[in-house]
C-alpha cells in the first residue's frame, strides 16, 4: 500500500525587538553572560507586572503582511501554564484564543501554497544546559519576544517542508521582523509528521519532532519520520501520538514524554495586559513603506534572472533591494551571483553595498563597451573595497587603466592621425581597391597610436566609413 | 463535575507537587465544594453576554521599545535560588 505523508509545522521566530516583550531589558543577549539580561518581571518576583513592548506589535503587523496575512484587529494574550526550571513564572504569556495574525498563506518556490492558519505572539522560555547529574538555568531568552507560526497541514513532502522553512526565514528577514540566525536558533521548527493510505480521507496518527534548528535537519527529520512511520502501519502496528527529538549525529528521531494536552495548560485570559485593539489606520501606518517580498521578486525578475541564480539572490534581501535600484537587472544579478557569491568575503561584504548610481555607472560604461567584461567584474569587486568604493566606478576604472577608448570624437582624431600617416598611404589604396584584409593593419596602426585603449570593433568602423566615402 | 483522586494525581503532577496519601482525600473534597459553589453560576443564562477578559475599560497599554537599566543585579536573582553554578541556576536534571 502507498502511504501519502502529511506535514504541518510550527515556526519560532525571535524577534530582533531591542528589548523583551514584557520588561525593558536589553533582548540581545548574544555573547552576553548567563543571567545577565534578566528583570524582575521575566522572573515573576511577587507584583511584577508585564509591560507589553509596542513594538513587538508593529513587528507582527508586518510578519502578518509578509505572510499575506489578515491581521485581526482585536487580540490578547492568555496563561499557559506548566511546571519546568525554564520557566520560573510556572506559566507561559501567549495568545491561546485570540491570536494577532489570523489566516494567510505562503508560497513556496516552486509555486506550491501552503495555508497558514494563524500565528502569534509570546515570551520565550530559558534556556537550560544539560548535564550527568544537573541542569543549568540561564534566563537570558526568558520573554524574548516570538511569533509562533502555525501552518495548515498543507505540505506532502520532505522537500517542501524544506523549502517551506527556508521560505518563512526569507520573508521574515525580509519583512525586518528577526536577525534570522539560525545558528543562534533565532528561528526553531516543530514539524508534525502522519502518514495516510493514499486516497483515505482521515489522516493518520501523528508524530510531533521538536526542536529543529535547520531546514537540512527539517527535510532530514521528516525523511526519517515517513520511512519510520512506513515501517510500523506496513507490520500493521499503530503509530502513537507523542513528542520526539531530533539527533543531528545519528539521523534519528526518538521518542521523548507523551504530550501534555490543551486542557493540561489550563489557560486562561492574562489579566495584567490590556487586549490589543488596532484601528486600520494603525495597521496601515506599518505597512506604508513594507518592501516587496520573494514571491513579488519572482514575478518582477522572473524572466530576466535565471531561476537558479534568483533562488541564490534571494537569500539576501538586501542584495535583491539594490537589484530593484538599478538599472541593468541583468548584468548586475549576473555580477552579484558569479562574482560575489563565489567570494569567501560576500558575507561581510553584503553589509555595505554599492550605490545604484555607482552600479548604473558601471553598467552604462559596460553597455558603451568602455570596460570590457572582466574589466567590469575587476571593477565591480573594487566597488567593494573598502579603500576604493567611495571614489567611484569610474574613477576606480581610469585608476586601473582600464577604460576602452569609444569616445568617437577623440576616436577619429587617433584614425585621422593615422591616416594622415605616408606608412598607410598604400593600404588605404589596397582597401579602396578591394583588399578587404588590409582593414586588420590599418586597426593595428591605430591601436598602437592610441596605445591599446581603443575599442578595435569601434575603430574598424570608423575607419570604414572613411575609405569608403 | 465529580472530582476523582486520579485527578487530584494528575494536578498534582502538572505542578510538580508530591503528596501524602492522607492529603489526597481532603484535597478531593476541597476541590469538589469549589467546584460545586462556583458551579451556582452555570444557572444564569449567558448565551447573550459578551466574555470579560478584564475588568478595567482599557487597550492598547504599551510601552516605547527603549532599554532600561535594571533594579535588581545578577547576584540578587542569583541569591534567590537554592544552588549557583557558573552564575546559572543549578537544578536537578531535567530531561
Amino acid at each position: 500500500m502507498k502511504y501519502i505523508p502529511t506535514i504541518g509545522i510550527e515556526c519560532h521566530v525571535q524577534l530582533s525587538t531591542k528589548t523583551k516583550l514584557f520588561s525593558e531589558v536589553d533582548n540581545d543577549a548574544r555573547g552576553k553572560e548567563p543571567n545577565s539580561c534578566v528583570s524582575p518581571v521575566d522572573y515573576a518576583l511577587p507584583g511584577m507586572l508585564p509591560r507589553l513592548n509596542g513594538e513587538a506589535i508593529k513587528f507582527a503587523v508586518r510578519a502578518g503582511r509578509a505572510m499575506n496575512c489578515e491581521i485581526n484587529r482585536s487580540s490578547r494574550f492568555d496563561r499557559k501554564h506548566y511546571f519546568y526550571p525554564d520557566s520560573p513564572k510556572g506559566y507561559q504569556i501567549t495568545q491561546f484564543y485570540h491570536p494577532i495574525i489570523g489566516a494567510g498563506y505562503v508560497l513556496l518556490p516552486s509555486g506550491t501554497q501552503i495555508r497558514i492558519e494563524h500565528a502569534h505572539l509570546e515570551g520565550d522560555a530559558g534556556k537550560l544546559t544539560h548535564f550527568d547529574s544537573y541542569s543549568l538555568v540561564d534566563l537570558n531568552r526568558v520573554d524574548t519576544p516570538l511569533i509562533e507560526i502555525v501552518s495548515q497541514p498543507d505540505i506532502h513532502s520532505a522537500k517542501d517542508a524544506h523549502d517551506y522553512c527556508k521560505e518563512l526565514w526569507r520573508l521574515m528577514r525580509y519583512a525586518g521582523v528577526t536577525y534570522g540566525d539560525l545558528y543562534n536558533g533565532n528561528m526553531r521548527f516543530d514539524v508534525n509528521v502522519s502518514l495516510a493510505p493514499e486516497g483515505s480521507e482521515k489522516l493518520g496518527t501523528r508524530a510531533e519532532v521538536k526542536n529543529l534548528n535547520s531546514f537540512r535537519s527539517v527535510e532530514r527529520a521528516v525523511e526519517y519520520e515517513i520511512k519510520r512511520q512506513t515501517k510500523i502501519l506496513e507490520a500493521g502496528e499503530k503509530v502513537v501520538q507523542e513528542t520526539r527529538g531530533w539527533s543531528d549525529a545519528t539521523g534519528e528521531t526518538t521518542g521523548q514524554r507523551s504530550k501534555e494536552e490543551a486542557k493540561d495548560y489550563r489557560y486562561m485570559p492574562e489579566p495584567d495586559i490590556p487586549p490589543i485593539n488596532l484601528s486600520a489606520e494603525f495597521i496601515e501606518e506599518q505597512l506604508k513603506d513594507f518592501p516587496l517580498m520573494p514571491a513579488d521578486y519572482r514575478e518582477k525578475f522572473g524572466e530576466i534572472i535565471a531561476g537558479d541564480t534568483l533562488e541564490v539572490l534571494l537569500d539576501y534581501p538586501e542584495l535583491m533591494q539594490k537589484l530593484d535600484e538599478v538599472k541593468n537587472v541583468k548584468l548586475m544579478s549576473n555580477l552579484f551571483a558569479s562574482v560575489l557569491l563565489a567570494e569567501e568575503k560576500s558575507a561581510e561584504y553584503l553589509n555595505d553595498l554599492p550605490s545604484a548610481e555607482d552600479l548604473n555607472t558601471l553598467a552604462e560604461m559596460n553597455a558603451a563597451k568602455e570596460l570590457s567584461s572582466t574589466a567590469t567584474k575587476e571593477v565591480f569587486l573594487r566597488l567593494f573595497d573598502p579603500q576604493m568604493k567611495g571614489r567611484g566606478a569610474r574613477n576606480i576604472a581610469k585608476e586601473l587603466g582600464l577604460i576602452q577608448e569609444n569616445d568617437l570624437g577623440a576616436l577619429e582624431a587617433i584614425v585621422d592621425a593615422v591616416l594622415a600617416k605616408p606608412e598607410t598611404a598604400k593600404a588605404q589604396d589596397d582597401f579602396r581597391n578591394g583588399e578587404e584584409k588590409v582593414i586588420g593593419f590599418l586597426v593595428g596602426q591605430v591601436m598602437k597610436e592610441s596605445k591599446g585603449k581603443a575599442n578595435p570593433s569601434a575603430v574598424q568602423q570608423i575607419l570604414r566609413e572613411k575609405l569608403t566615402k | 463535575m465529580e472530582i476523582k483522586r486520579e485527578d487530584i494525581i494528575h494536578l498534582a503532577g502538572l505542578s510538580n507537587i508530591s503528596l501524602e496519601e492522607g492529603e489526597i482525600e481532603g484535597l478531593t473534597k476541597d476541590l469538589q465544594s469549589i467546584i460545586r459553589y462556583i458551579s451556582q453560576l452555570d444557572e444564569l443564562n449567558t448565551d447573550d453576554v459578551e466574555p470579560t477578559y478584564q475588568v478595567f475599560e482599557m487597550e492598547n497599554v504599551w510601552r516605547e521599545d527603549e532599554v532600561l537599566p535594571q533594579d535588581a543585579s545578577r547576584e540578587e536573582l542569583l541569591a534567590l535560588t537554592k544552588e549557583e553554578k557558573d552564575n546559572q541556576i543549578k537544578v536537578p536534571k531535567v530531561l
